[in-house]
């Protein structure tokens, strides 16, 4: 129990000293590190409450991907943020009442891994039960995202979809972009 | 970053492994930490990784851009054409267990083909993003 708790004290004062850093920093690329760097954290705070896929997840998508994608439309920013000519106040004010809400309402919550938690009861045990007999996959997570919860999956995978579209559209809408495209192809056969 | 040669080196070196990574969480899921989305993030990476350190046109002949937009379709259709086919044997939609000689099995094809389809979308999409950014900034430079 002691080591759990020490390795939680030890991730969440680096993800706080991190979010201090994210609000302190001005330069776009520290805030695209430092938010890759959270992520990565986050990674590790999955791990420890035993969510493998997720922490996965959050390392690709999040720490590795995302951060990729936001240097490359970084391009197109200004190297530094403008400083704010509004007061700090109340937004500072209305983020400590609603972080003080969110932690009075976590005391509700039940603790982590008990049985007797709601989430437990309701459909899980079925889960857990049906992925070994009807599907028959070692890896519930698995089982659960593609095989009952397939609608879902399908729905995700058309949003991935449909959003990657949608910036395709948006970046493609100058003209030029075609000519460009078909002259650098016969420079490089030239060269070749 | 065309003319390191230890970023090009190692880039010529990572390449295949990362791929090999990447098709080994896509086919591994069904028993370990994994899937479609993931995998699909670390195959994009690859090329990514491919397009950054040799230019963007180096990595689009690659990986050509109309075989890319392609793809980034592919993946849904086989999402969507599993469901349809398992809809065509008789079941409702996405019901896996008609696909195989018995439900388990049925279920194991469904799975791997509906997370090849997540995949196959995942990593296109991903590829088309950052071509996108990088090629619209060519643009606006001249």
């Amino acid at each position: 129990m002691i080591s759990e708790l020490l390795i939680n004290a030890f991730l969440v004062t680096i993800m706080l000293s991190i979010a201090i850093a994210l609000i302190k920093t001005r330069t776009v690329i520290f805030t695209v590190i430092l938010t890759s760097a959270y992520s990565l954290v986050a990674a590790l705070m999955f791990i420890t409450l035993d969510a493998v896929d997720v922490a996965f997840t959050e390392a690709s998508v999040g720490a590795g991907i995302s951060t990729i994608l936001f240097l490359a439309a970084m391009a197109y920013l200004p190297k530094k943020e403008e400083k704010s000519i509004s007061s700090e106040f109340v937004p500072a004010l209305s983020c400590i009442i609603l972080g003080g809400i969110l932690i009075w309402c976590s005391y509700d919550l039940p603790e982590i891994g008990q049985l007797t938690a709601p989430i437990h009861q309701h459909i899980a045990p079925e889960y857990i039960k049906g992925s070994k007999e009807d599907i028959g996959i070692p890896n519930i997570v698995t089982s659960v995202l593609a095989s009952y919860r397939g609608y879902d999956t399908f729905g995700e995978t058309i949003v991935v979809f449909t959003a990657g579209v949608a910036v395709l559209a948006l970046l493609q809408k100058k003209d030029p972009a075609k000519k460009n495209k078909s002259k650098p192809k016969q420079k490089i056969r030239k060269n070749a | 970053m065309h003319n390191n040669p230890i970023l090009r080196i190692s880039t010529k070196i990572l390449f295949a492994p990362i791929i090999l990574f990447g098709l080994y969480v896509q086919f591994h899921g069904d028993f370990g930490p994994g899937g479609g989305f993931q995998a699909g993030v670390i195959v994009a990476s690859a090329f990514i990784l491919y397009s950054l350190v040799f230019g963007i046109e180096a990595g689009k002949k690659l990986f050509p851009s109309n075989i890319n937009l392609i793809l980034l379709a592919l993946g849904g259709i086989i999402y969507g054409g599993v469901g349809i086919v398992s809809m065509l044997l008789g079941d409702e939609f996405l019901a896996y267990n008609i696909l195989g000689s018995s439900p388990q099995s049925g279920q194991h094809i469904g799975i791997l083909l509906v997370e090849f389809g997540v995949g196959l979308t995942v990593s296109n999409v991903m590829i088309a993003l950052f071509n996108a950014f990088a090629s619209y900034d060519k643009i606006k430079e001249k």
